[in-house]
Parts: structure tokens; sequence; C-alpha cells
């Protein structure tokens, strides 16, 4: 048996990470989910691009569609890697040899749901090229990408700590996933509503106050409307706090109640 | 980037020179004027007015607003005003007899075509007397293909092989290696 | 110098149900301690409870004189093989192994070195490079041993390593532990439902039945504390069984000589005082000196397994 130097214990919450990533993209799976969304992206662009009768602002609006189906399904995925995190272990049997180790529960939390965001990050990379193709006629394509890349991330962080929080007190994955998606889908629903719904303060502030139709609403008035960054600044809170407050909530939650079962002990 | 090419008309260049249409009588006391009363653009660029409200009366001006107004030309060309502008109301300042007040209005050519752009100045109060208007500004918008169509195809079709290829040389190396 | 595993009154409930009650013994260093008792007895539940994974009702332990208070420094001195160990179908046996390495502190390239000797150990340096969900269960339960020793633990735990395995395989994993213990020097508590093995390998044994501790003590101590009556089984060719009835019946000490049901040439024997085996000597004796060759012999009640079910099956 080797006798081994210990070094400096390196952060592990990185390690927990880089294995995460590599289980993800190195196993194929990451990959087969970014193709899968190259692919519903392709089939938009084409369709968009090949509409003869574009015309300048119907092309700000294609851009604007574009990167609204990129934030909406990048999110999604990551939302999924989350919901998938500790009760995906759980169920495969592997969480107990990780809560064996001495890593801390918040830092086994913070690995996961950095290498869950990962999905977000690669949905945004595929997105460039999609977008530079239908905006760069408009001269849109930087504001588009920034804004883009603000929201969604906004976005993705706050479905991913969302996933992982349920995923902490979820039994089995079954639960964990059908939780998170009736959530997300329970935030989208709104955005189904038609304009009359949309009158009055209730009609005001639900948009504003669900991170998803805010952040919608402000990449549209960016991308579409020309609006500078700071015009409709407001309708950034709720993402941003979104983000912040489920972020939290996921490493108080993975850090205290992280167990074996997925149930509060009494 | 694209370039940009504005063209200025020649027979109204200069700022301020360019005077008020007729003013209505409680607006007497205000003039409005533009920079300019000709511009061609082409499709997508953005293009400004300066337009200068002067207090010619006696006594202060105050409470008065000042709107943009867009509009085509051709009947065949349905315009939206808040697509090209969406910042076409202005509160005014209280404008002291014999000052005045520059508004820069920031637009950005969304249609192709001839469009009229003007301004009028009317008080806060709901006064039915006719607001003072500028002069009309006449921008022409070159139409201009900003979307090449035919080039989507190796993008829609080159992204997703060249995932598809990297997940095939991923599963072949794990293959391998076992 | 401190015992290297010590609880005092540990309690367990989840919920309404007491899994562990009044859980208190101590195994000294290097010793092997076999963990037994029927399914619900709560051997898991007590070793989840030892390893921190779940935090007890009441009382106290420490491992490796690391107190319960300290979850975290507990961790760093154990090794553990969880009874329902799950592992990523698509990580490589040599993968998990510098994973699990890395997050006990091991650099990059130690992690590498630990990883193959490990392997080696395990006898699985051949399945290195091949993927978990390719491993016969046997391979998968070295791999959960070869995890467990990663940081050199002074303490391990193996909670049914030999589950759903074949002779092959137990005997495999059974040779494994006993050099560990015998190469490493550490403590290992062993749960598992093998009585022979527990017999074979352990220093000591503690017995639970419905969350008490039913016995504890070495194996000889545990089977006398059980005071299972005695009793003989021994088999003889067909056509000398009435021969062998007659002489056994004629021999002192023995009360009674019945043919066992459904085992050919089998007899089993009962002796008048349950304590006193020596009968047995004039017995076999006697056989002998007849002409009856005796194909098996074994005296019941003297196992561990007599004095497992007869604690397990009084409560």
């Amino acid at each position: 048996m080797a006798t081994v130097e210990r070094t400096a214990r390196p952060r592990a919450w990185a390690i927990v990470a880089a294995q995460e990533l590599r289980d993800l993209w190195l196993g194929g799976r990451g990959l087969l989910l970014s193709l899968a969304f190259s692919g519903l992206l392709s089939v938009l662009s084409y369709l968009v691009a090949t509409n003869q009768a574009l015309n300048f602002l119907e092309q700000r609006e294609s851009v604007n569609l574009t990167l609204q189906v990129a934030i909406a399904v990048g999110a999604l995925l990551a939302l999924l890697a989350g919901a998938d995190a500790i009760s995906g272990e759980r169920e495969r049997g592997s969480l107990e040899s990780l809560l064996l180790s001495p890593v801390s529960r918040l830092q086994l939390t913070a690995g996961k749901l950095l290498a869950a965001l990962s999905l977000w990050v690669a949905a945004l990379v595929l997105t460039i090229p999609y977008v530079w193709f239908l905006g760069r006629g408009v001269g849109i394509v930087g504001d588009a990408l920034a804004t883009g890349a603000l929201v969604g991330t906004l976005l993705a962080l706050f479905l991913v700590s969302l996933g992982v929080l349920v995923s902490i007190f979820s039994a089995s994955n079954r639960v964990s996933l059908s939780v998170s998606l009736f959530v997300l889908l329970a935030l989208f629903a709104p955005t189904q509503f038609p304009t009359s719904a949309q009158q009055g303060w209730a009609g005001d502030l639900f948009p504003r106050a669900n991170p998803l139709t805010s952040g919608e609403h402000y990449v549209g008035k960016i991308v579409v409307d020309g609006h500078s960054w700071s015009q409709d600044a407001s309708w950034l809170a709720s993402p941003i706090i979104a983000a912040a407050l489920f972020t939290a909530l996921a490493a108080v939650a993975g850090g205290r109640f992280m167990r074996l079962s997925g149930e509060v002990s009494r | 980037m694209m370039r940009r090419r504005l063209l200025v008309s020649a027979s109204a260049v200069f700022f301020g020179l360019v005077p008020a249409g007729p003013a209505a009588s409680s607006s007497n006391q205000i003039a409005v004027s533009v920079d300019r009363t000709a511009i061609a653009t082409s499709l997508g660029h953005k293009f400004s007015i300066r337009s200068r409200i002067a207090n010619t009366g006696g006594s202060a001006a105050t409470a008065l607003v000042a709107h943009l107004n867009v509009l085509s030309l051709r009947p065949d060309v349905y315009l939206d005003p808040e697509d090209w502008s969406s910042h076409r109301t202005r509160y005014l300042p209280a404008i002291p007899a014999g000052g005045s007040v520059t508004i820069t209005w920031r637009m950005q050519a969304v249609n192709a075509g001839s469009i009229a752009v003007f301004i009028a100045v009317l008080p806060q109060s709901g006064d039915p007397r006719p607001p003072a208007t500028g002069p009309t500004v006449h921008v022409s918008i070159a139409r201009r293909k900003t979307l090449n169509s035919g080039g989507i195809l190796p993008l829609a079709l080159g992204i997703p092989a060249l995932l598809a290829t990297l997940s095939m040389g991923l599963r072949m190396r794990r293959r391998a290696s076992h | 110098m401190s015992p290297a595993v010590e609880a005092r009154g540990v309690r367990k409930e989840y919920g309404g149900l007491v899994a562990v009650e009044d859980l208190t013994f101590a195994v000294e260093r290097g010793q092997i301690l076999g963990v037994l008792g029927p399914n619900g007895a709560g051997k898991t539940s007590a070793i989840r409870v030892l390893t921190t994974i779940l935090a007890p009702t009441r009382g106290t332990f420490a491992v490796a004189g690391v107190p319960n208070t300290r979850p975290a420094d507990i961790r760093q001195q154990i090794g553990v093989l969880p009874e329902s160990a799950g592992y990523p179908e698509r990580q490589t046996g040599s993968e998990y192994l510098r994973y699990h390495a890395r997050l006990f502190g091991h650099g990059k390239e130690s992690a590498r070195a630990v990883a193959a000797a490990l392997l080696a150990e395990a006898g699985l340096s051949a399945s290195a490079r091949a993927p978990i969900g390719s491993y016969s269960r046997g391979m998968r339960q070295r791999l959960g041993i070869a995890r467990a020793l990663v940081n050199e633990p002074e303490v391990l735990f193996l909670d049914e390593p030999t589950l759903g395995l074949d002779p092959s395989g137990q005997r495999q994993v059974l040779t494994l532990v006993r050099r560990i213990a015998r190469e490493r020097g550490a403590t290992v508590l062993l749960s598992t439902h093998l009585l022979g093995e527990v017999e074979e390998i352990c220093s000591r044994v503690l017995i639970l039945n419905r969350g008490q501790v039913a016995a504890e003590g070495t194996v000889a101590e545990v089977s006398r504390q059980a005071a299972a009556p005695q009793s003989a089984r021994l088999r003889v060719e067909a056509d000398s069984v009435s021969e062998a009835h007659r002489i056994l019946a004629a021999e002192r000490g023995i009360s009674a000589v019945e043919l066992a049901d459904g085992q050919p040439g089998t007899l089993a024997l009962t002796l008048e005082d349950q304590q006193d085996t020596t009968p047995m000597n004039g017995a076999l004796c006697a056989l002998a000196e007849g002409g009856v060759p005796v194909l098996f012999f074994e005296l019941e009640g003297a196992r561990l397994s007599d004095a497992f079910l007869a604690m397990t099956e009084s409560s």
C-alpha cells in the first residue's frame, strides 16, 4: 500500500463539481441534451430565416423568439439536472457513500449545483451562432446575446437551485422531477393568459413578480423595442431576487437537511 | 459591422433655421423648429432629430408637453409609431419669456418607404386650442435585405451534426478504453 | 488507550418506531466484531448511527476516540461499506476510487496511486478501466471495500458484505476482510447473516434483537450464554442404522436415539445432561468397536448459530 502525503485539502466543492461535470459531459448525457437543444434551435431558425416576408421588425422579433426559446429550454435542462442532483443519487444508492465522506453537505450541494448549471452555459454557447445569423442584419447581436446571457443566467440559477431544493427533500427521482416540472409549468402558465386578464394592478404585479415572465419581458424590450438596459431595469428585480433567494435556500437546505432518506428527521 | 450611410438633403441642413409652421393662437408664444427637414437612411438605422421649442411670448410658458408624431406617407405601409421611438412624449420644464428648450428625438427606421415626422407642443391643461407644430421632416428609408436566408442551412445542419459527431466519438472512445 | 468503538445508551427512533434501544458496547482496537441479528433487529440502523449517517435519538458514542459531537472528524477515521451500496454505472472502478480518494483529501497524483493500490488489493486491477456497470456483484462488493479503505481508516464498518454472493464470492470477500484486519491492524465491525464466517474470523460477537443487545462477548462466551440444549447428530451407512441404534440406545448418558426425519442414515441423539457432552465420546467409541463406521458427526447447541437462534427466537 503506497504511503501518500496529503496536501492541503483542495476545495471539496470543486472536486465534486469536476466529477459531476465529467459524469455529465464525458458520460455523454450532456452532449445528447445539447444535441436535442441545437436541433430545436436549428428547426426554429430555419423556419424563421426562410420566411420571405420577413421585415425589419419581424427579424428583431425572430431574434427575440430564438432567444426566449433558448433561455426557456436551457433553463429547463438545468432544472432537470438540479432535480436529479440529490434524489438521483438517493435512488441509485450512491448517496450514502457521498455522505460518508468528510465533505460537508454544503460543499456537496454547491458542487452539484454548479455542474447542473453547465447545461445552461452550454445552451447559451450554442445559441450564439443562431442569434448571430438572425440578428446581424439588424445590428442587435451584441445586445441580444448580452441580455440573453444576463437574464438566462439568473433564471437558470433560480431554476437549478429550485431543482436541487426539491431534490433534497424528495424520496425518489420521480417525485423530484414531477414537482420541479409542475412548478416550472405553473410559472409559465401566466404567459398564456389573454391580454384582458393582464389588466389592473394584478395584471401588472404578477408578471413582475414571476421571474420567468419578468425576464421574458425585459429581453423583449431590449431586443424588439430597442430599449436601453436601464429603461426597464425594474423588471430584473424578480429574476435577481429569485436567483439569490433560491440559491441561498438550496445552500441552507443542503447543509442542514440533506439526509439518506429524503425526509427531515424528527 | 454595417456601414452607416446617412445622406442629408441639400435643402435645409443647419439647426434652428427651419421655421415653425403657422402657430396657433394660444401657442402664439411657442415656436417649434427642427434641425433638418429631410433625412435619407436605410432600414434599421438609427437617427435623431433635434427640435427647439422657443417661447416668443412676454411671459413664461409652463406645463407644456411635446409629442413626436410619426406616420407613413404611403397608404400601403403600416407603421406603428411605438416601434420607431419608445419615448415620444416629453413633459417640458417652464420656458421663460424669450427662452427655449432643445429636445433630441432618437428613432430607428423600422419600415421602408416614405415617412413623415413632426413635433406638436400643447398645454397639459387640455386646452382645446390647436397645438403648435413644427415643420414636417420627410424621412426616406431605403429597403435593404437584412437576412440572407440561404445561409441558414449550413448552420442549422452543421451544429447538430458537429454535436452528433462529438457524441459518437466519445462513445467510441469509451468503448475502446474499456 | 480508548476503545476503537464505544457506545453508551444509544437509541434511534423513526417516529414511533424504536430501531435501536440502549445500545451499549465497546470494541477494542484491532478486534473484529461480528454484529448479528435477524432482519429488522436494528443492525443497519446501529451502523448508520455509529457512522454518523443518522443522528442518535439519545445516547453517546465515540469512534476512534472521536465523540459523536464531531461527525465530520469521525468520518475521516472510518471506512464504510453500506448494506445497499449503489455505484455510478458509467464510472470506471479506477475513476470511482480516485474520486473518493480526492474527497478524502488526496491530491490528483496520490489519489491515482491509492486507487491503483486498492484495486490490486481487492483483486480488481484487470477491471480497473471497465465501467462499474459491467462488474459482477462480488466485484462491486470488493470495490466497495476498496473505497472504504481510501482514507486508511482506523475502523472499518462492513454491513452485509457478502449479501447476494455465491459461496466463492463470499469466500473472496471474507478472505479480503481477514487480510485487511491482519495487515492494517484496523478494527472491523462486520454485520452479516453468515454465522459460520463470524465464528471463523470474528474475535467478538454482538447479537441484536428487536433493537436491543441480546448478547455480547467472544463466540464461546455467547454460545455458553445461550445455554442452548446439547444434542448430537450422526450419520452412518443405511444398512448399519439399526445396529447403530442398538449400540447407542445402550450407552449411558444418552436419553434418546431417533431417526432424523427425511435424512437417511442419520440419527439424532439427546443427552441426559444437556450441559455434559462427554457421553458422546463413549458413544463414538462403542460404534467404532461395534464395527459401525461413522460418516458424519455434529454436536448441536455448541455453535454460535444455536445460540443465535435461541436468543432471537425466545425474545
